[in-house]
């Protein structure tokens, strides 16, 4: 239960803020946890929870703000710092070496006190790790190795170390993403008694349901700055949704408007399996299919597979199970080549990272997939012509056809990669999350586009979090979770609401 | 106050000059103090070098003769190291190019002049191709590091080498002589396989350009084109800078790794074949080990950033310094200087490297300033 | 007995094999903390070229001049690490590049020829050497005698090394930290660890060991100094480290291994059996090929290969 109110707070950031070259991650954002309290950080992908989780664990360094641990004021240079001052952190992705055993893992980098030794009891440690484990209910083998336990285990082992360091402060970052839903139930039990120890437990995520489940207060953080804190109990999944996304983007809603639909299916998708990078399950039995001039959405939050999903129809990633057809031709999957003849066009989720050479100008890139079929040279001339007119369709701005591609800001490269995509007349257009980090001219022009491209005949796989997007384009959305199409929404109907509730794992009502 | 050390987001022009000037002058000032704190003349021994070098009688020609292989295996690392392939194996690569090249001259030694030399091109080609596929192919398909595996088999193609002439009685062993059974060397290539040359300027210097160095411009011009107007090049291009797009864009990185590997072992191998026809006139195994010119073609392609032209320009200068090196060698001047040069250059190229990426602050922590407390929103 | 060909080959081959031995101890400690350094030559040239100017230029008792040497050359090797570290740690520049140049820099056409014209070292055998010594006139063994205990002190302190690395490794905290490093600097950062501080030790240290290696060829085993008398040992060091899966008691193994090889025709042919040496002395590096082939496709159990992140600077995202 939280501590009386003139204690001081356990964790008190204020006015934090944090920038990137390009973009300001957090904007002046104040946060506080009690002691004995489970804390949810909640928001969407992007909104800033990472960062400053990051912030609190001394990864990185505040360009302003403060943080208070206990009403003392502190500065972290350094993780070291961080740890020294009890405050411990569980990563989306597990900073674990994978090549140690559970022991060894525990006890890197410890430095205080009585683990001084220059010599490793290996031992000593083995029966500390295994009495916290059984303390605390995170049985684990301490001899094994890190390669051999599964995700769900792994995560032990991060909170193990935690505990071993007796740390008062603990963060997890969207610790749920790789556990069952039975390994969830056990871990919101380890997290409350841990609480109920006095610890103060920061608990990042996205899913509403989660976060009312175990978390006391819950705080709300949308694109970079904190919008709302209050206790669970008050709140509904609404309205954290609500807040989640946000109500502004309701005033300017984009007009829906009608694009008929013709009667071939150029897409079909059946009992598609596929695993992600780390081994798990990603896609389980997905099947859809899409017809000539006609959008598909798919929503969810980032993470239940829809990267997964786009990778497997373009050929990025195998598939385990399932099959790909298009115009009733089944794909061969594994071979982007083959997806890109087959007519398959492809707007990646990570622009500056898969979907452009960033060295390389705008008129390479915007020749990345057209460069062949014209013989042994480059016909340069025609290249550098062809993203002129590209620059020019498109409205890139800020940028000729010799720029380097990085130095393009976020809504210029998209729109570079997009007109890319479009200017091949695919047959199937995947577009994953094509109108992140554009501002609201930018977003819709590329609405315009990707309705034109509908008209034209094209079959269209939008894969968004952006659900007012979703609405206003979509002829049908459906929905993923946790690898599975959770539901279809008719979007004439349909609030946004009634979508969040399904993105987070909810039923409809 | 910290110091911080930030990517830059773009690169002016003028650093692309600056830099390696920068570097060249900072290593001629290490290497100034490297001498005087050893007690000799920095400004006498830079004369003397520059004067070995490049301005004493025959220097240009004998430098050209050093800067020939350098031309060679610094194109060979250049075409690899463009891609993040980092080919350690142009010294043996151009070993079996001498290999196969010699064989192939002493094999058509009936053939006119001209179509023997073109043999011994092409020969020379296969046969450094031929090794660099080893480690190509463990790279594409076994995604072995070819780092070492090049590397390794840089000193079994020295091995080979030194079988060949030196404990067996190969077809390239030199054994008409009595003399000869005793003191192994290579059989003489024949005439037509002496690759020619020609003479520039005929007074003061002199310059003599050899065939090979005329191969290895053209050699150069072939690179530059087909890694910047062709679309093998492209890939290329787009395959070094980001593996994942160009697996997005279709291209088929394994067959690439391949083709890059033996495209630069076959460069070297042609810098083999010119050592035969050009300079040495028979397999010479001791001659091409000590001169290491794989390993000094990757210095000279780092300090031409891997252009095809500065390679070339940049041989020159490399080559005017061994040229010098070994023409000083003597009493009254410093040996090893030429490699104490060398090192330093190479390191202020490192070094200066870093202020291309990356941009230096210092930045001043903003204070620890209250703000007003959010108040508690109502839900 | 003694005298057989199997005794005198493996005699020379722990004889041959020590300073590759050194070098190769030295290279792993760095490799582990994921810093590749190709400089090994260079550095052991220089190594042997300042010991061996210590042991000429040094007065007094054998025992303290030639433990001086060591010291010397110890520190020449560990300098020229350090030129590397701070290149590829704190300017990340590319660690294959500065490594060459680091042997052309102080290998035998550069600093350590260099020195040793300058400073007229050739041509003059060592006032002091290391010679064999026979521990508690164990050497009459049969067999077992002259291989194991018949050896100059450096073979032994080789020994010593070879346990205390194994041991620092596996069984103590830094140990274990270096690992850490070399394996995943990002999860060793986020768990306090300097990842800088302990490439700088662990490179800095490992070109230490290559000097030593270094004054083994001329303090012990030529004993004299020559341009550029390691004759490739640098490298054969670097190929050793990777047949000996990064581990301390299998560099002891290959060292001998590699060293008999390399021995074993001379030997042949002392006994008028004439076989090309090249056949034997191709073997290493082949093997060493195969093992790196068996290590990247997977096919040995998981903890046996190269750490991780072998040769990738090391940058927190932020900085």
């Amino acid at each position: 239960m939280p501590e009386h109110a003139s204690t001081p707070p356990a964790v008190r950031l204020r006015g934090i803020t944090k920038r990137f070259p390009g973009v300001v991650a957090n904007d002046g954002v104040d946060f506080e946890a009690a002691a004995g309290e489970v804390h949810a950080l909640l928001g969407e992908n992007g909104a800033g929870k990472t960062t400053l989780s990051n912030v609190m664990t001394g990864l990185y360094r505040p360009d302003g703000g403060s943080i208070e641990l206990y009403g003392r004021p502190v500065e972290f240079r350094s993780p070291r710092d961080a740890l020294d001052a009890g405050v411990s952190m569980v990563h989306q992705h597990f900073r674990l070496v994978g090549a140690f055993t559970v022991a060894e893992n525990v006890v890197l980098g410890d430095h205080r006190g009585e683990a001084r030794t220059f010599r490793l009891r290996p031992r000593r440690i083995e029966r500390r790790v295994a009495e916290l484990g059984e303390q605390y209910g995170l049985a684990v083998n301490p001899r094994a190795k890190i390669w051999q336990l599964s995700l769900g285990e792994q995560q032990r082992v991060e909170i193990l170390k935690a505990l071993y360091r007796e740390s008062r402060v603990l963060i997890l970052d969207e610790p749920t993403a790789v556990l069952t839903p039975q390994e969830a139930e056990t871990l919101f039990v380890t997290l409350r008694s841990m609480a109920d120890d006095g610890r103060t437990i920061v608990f990042i995520s996205h899913k509403l349901n989660e976060v009312k489940a175990v978390a006391e207060r819950v705080t709300v953080l949308r694109g970079g700055r904190s919008v709302a804190t209050a206790p669970t109990t008050d709140a509904t999944p609404q309205s954290l949704a609500e807040l989640m996304v946000g109500r502004e983007l309701a005033a300017i809603r984009p007009e829906r408007v009608e694009v008929p639909v013709e009667d071939e299916t150029l897409l079909e998708v059946e009992d598609l399996w596929a695993d992600g990078d780390r081994g798990e399950t990603a896609l389980r039995g997905v099947s859809l299919r899409i017809r000539a001039g006609e959008i598909l959405a798919v929503a969810g939050v980032a993470g239940n597979g829809q990267r997964e999903l786009a990778e497997t129809i373009t050929g990025l990633r195998p598939a385990t199970r399932g099959l790909i057809s298009v115009r009733g031709k089944r794909l061969r999957g594994g071979d982007p080549r083959r997806a890109i003849r087959a007519g398959i066009a492809h707007v990646p989720e990570d622009r500056l990272g898969t979907g452009v050479a960033p060295s390389l100008d705008v008129a390479s890139n915007a020749a990345l997939k057209s460069y062949r079929g014209q013989g042994p040279f480059l016909r340069r001339r025609l290249i550098r012509r062809r993203a002129d007119e590209l620059i020019r369709t498109f409205d890139v701005r800020g940028a000729t056809h010799a720029t380097p591609a990085r130095q393009l800001s976020g809504g210029n490269l998209q729109k570079v990669v997009l007109g890319r995509e479009f200017s091949a007349k695919p047959t199937v257009l995947v577009a994953a999350s094509p109108t992140r980090g554009l501002d609201v001219a930018a977003m819709a022009s590329v609405h315009g586009y990707l309705r034109e491209a509908a008209a034209e005949g094209m079959a269209i796989l939008l894969i968004s979090e952006d659900l007012d997007e979703i609405l206003a384009l979509a002829h049908r959305v459906v929905v993923l979770y946790e690898g599975e199409l959770a539901g279809e929404v008719d979007p004439h109907g349909a609030t946004v609401n009634e979508i969040g509730l399904l993105m987070a794992g909810g039923s409809r009502a | 106050m910290t110091i911080r050390i930030e990517r830059r987001l773009e690169q002016p022009h003028w650093l692309a000059v600056a830099v390696p000037s920068a570097s060249i002058v900072l290593a001629l000032l290490l290497t100034g103090a490297v001498l005087l704190v050893t007690g000799h003349d920095p400004v006498h021994a830079y004369h003397r070098l520059f004067d070995a070098a490049f301005v004493g009688k025959d220097a240009l020609t004998q430098t050209l003769v050093s800067a020939t292989p350098l031309a060679f295996t610094g194109l060979a690392a250049a075409a690899a190291f463009r891609m993040q392939l980092f080919n350690i194996g142009a010294e043996g690569q151009l070993y079996f190019g001498a290999i196969f090249a010699a064989a192939t001259a002493l094999y058509l030694h009936s053939w006119p002049s001209a179509l023997l030399i073109a043999a011994m091109v092409v020969a020379g080609a296969v046969g450094g191709a031929a090794w660099a596929a080893i480690p190509g192919v463990l790279r594409a398909f076994c995604r072995t590091n070819e780092i070492i595996t090049s590397l390794m088999l840089n000193y079994v193609a020295a091995l080979i080498l030194n079988y060949l002439i030196f404990d067996s009685l190969s077809y390239w062993r030199d054994t008409s002589t009595p003399e000869a059974k005793v003191f192994p060397q290579g059989k003489m290539l024949p005439g037509g396989a002496n690759w020619p040359s020609w003479g520039i300027v005929h007074s003061g210097p002199g310059l003599v350009i050899p065939l090979g160095f005329g191969v290895a411009v053209l050699v150069a011009v072939g690179l530059w084109a087909l890694y910047s107007r062709t679309r093998f090049g492209f890939e290329v291009q787009v395959l070094g800078d980001s593996p994942r797009a160009a697996r997005y864009a279709g291209i088929r990185t394994r067959r690439k790794i391949l083709a890059v590997m033996c495209l630069s072992g076959a460069i070297a191998g042609i810098g083999g074949a010119s050592q035969d026809g050009d300079f040495r006139h028979l397999l010479d195994p001791r001659g091409l080990q000590q001169a290491g010119y794989g390993y000094a073609g990757i210095v000279v392609a780092a300090l031409g950033r891997y252009n095809p032209f500065a390679v070339v320009l940049i041989s020159v200068l490399l080559g005017g310094l061994q040229n010098a090196g070994y023409a000083l060698q003597g009493a009254d001047f410093p040996s090893g200087l030429v490699g104490v040069m060398e090192g330093l250059i190479l390191f202020s190229a490192l070094g200066c490297e870093l202020l291309r990426r990356y941009r230096v602050r210092v930045v001043r922590r903003t204070g620890h300033e209250p703000t007003v407390p959010a108040t508690e929103p109502t839900s | 007995m003694n005298n057989g060909i199997v005794v005198v080959v493996a005699a020379s081959g722990v004889l041959y094999g020590t300073p590759l031995l050194f070098a190769a101890l030295g290279e792993l400690l760095a490799e582990r903390s994921g810093v590749l350094n190709l400089g090994v030559e260079g550095m052991m040239l220089v190594g042997a070229v300042m010991g061996f100017w210590a042991v000429q230029r040094v007065h007094g008792d054998s025992a303290i001049v030639l433990t001086a040497a060591i010291f010397v050359a110890a520190l020449a090797g560990a300098a020229m690490a350090l030129i590397h570290a701070f290149l590829v740690v704190t300017l990340r520049a590319n660690q294959i590049v500065s490594g060459l140049a680091l042997t052309i820099f102080a290998g035998a056409v550069g600093l350590s020829s260099y020195l040793g014209n300058d400073l007229n070292l050739a041509d003059k055998p060592a006032k002091h050497a290391f010679d064999q010594i026979s521990p508690f006139g164990l050497q009459k063994l049969p067999v077992v005698g002259p291989i194991l205990f018949g050896q100059p002190l450096l073979v032994y302190i080789s020994w010593v090394c070879v346990i205390l690395i194994a041991l620092y490794l596996s069984r103590t905290r830094p140990g274990l930290n270096v690992r850490a490093v070399g394996e995943s600097p990002a999860a060793a950062d986020a768990m306090g660890i300097n990842v800088a501080r302990y490439r700088y030790a662990h490179t800095i240290v490992g070109g230490a060991f290559a000097g030593v290696g270094g004054a083994c060829f001329s303090l012990m085993i030529t004993p004299q100094w020559v341009d550029g008398l390691t004759q490739g040992a640098g490298w054969i060091a670097i190929a050793l480290v990777i047949f000996a899966f990064w581990r301390p008691e299998l560099c002891l193994v290959g060292a001998y291994f590699f060293g008999a090889f390399s021995a074993l025709p001379f030997t042949l042919q002392a006994r008028g059996v004439t076989v090309a040496p090249e056949l034997f002395q191709a073997l290493p590096y082949v093997a060493t090929v195969v093992v790196l082939v068996i290590v990247s496709m997977g096919w040995t159990k998981r903890g046996l290969g190269a750490p991780a992140a072998l040769g990738t600077p090391y940058v927190r995202e932020e900085l």
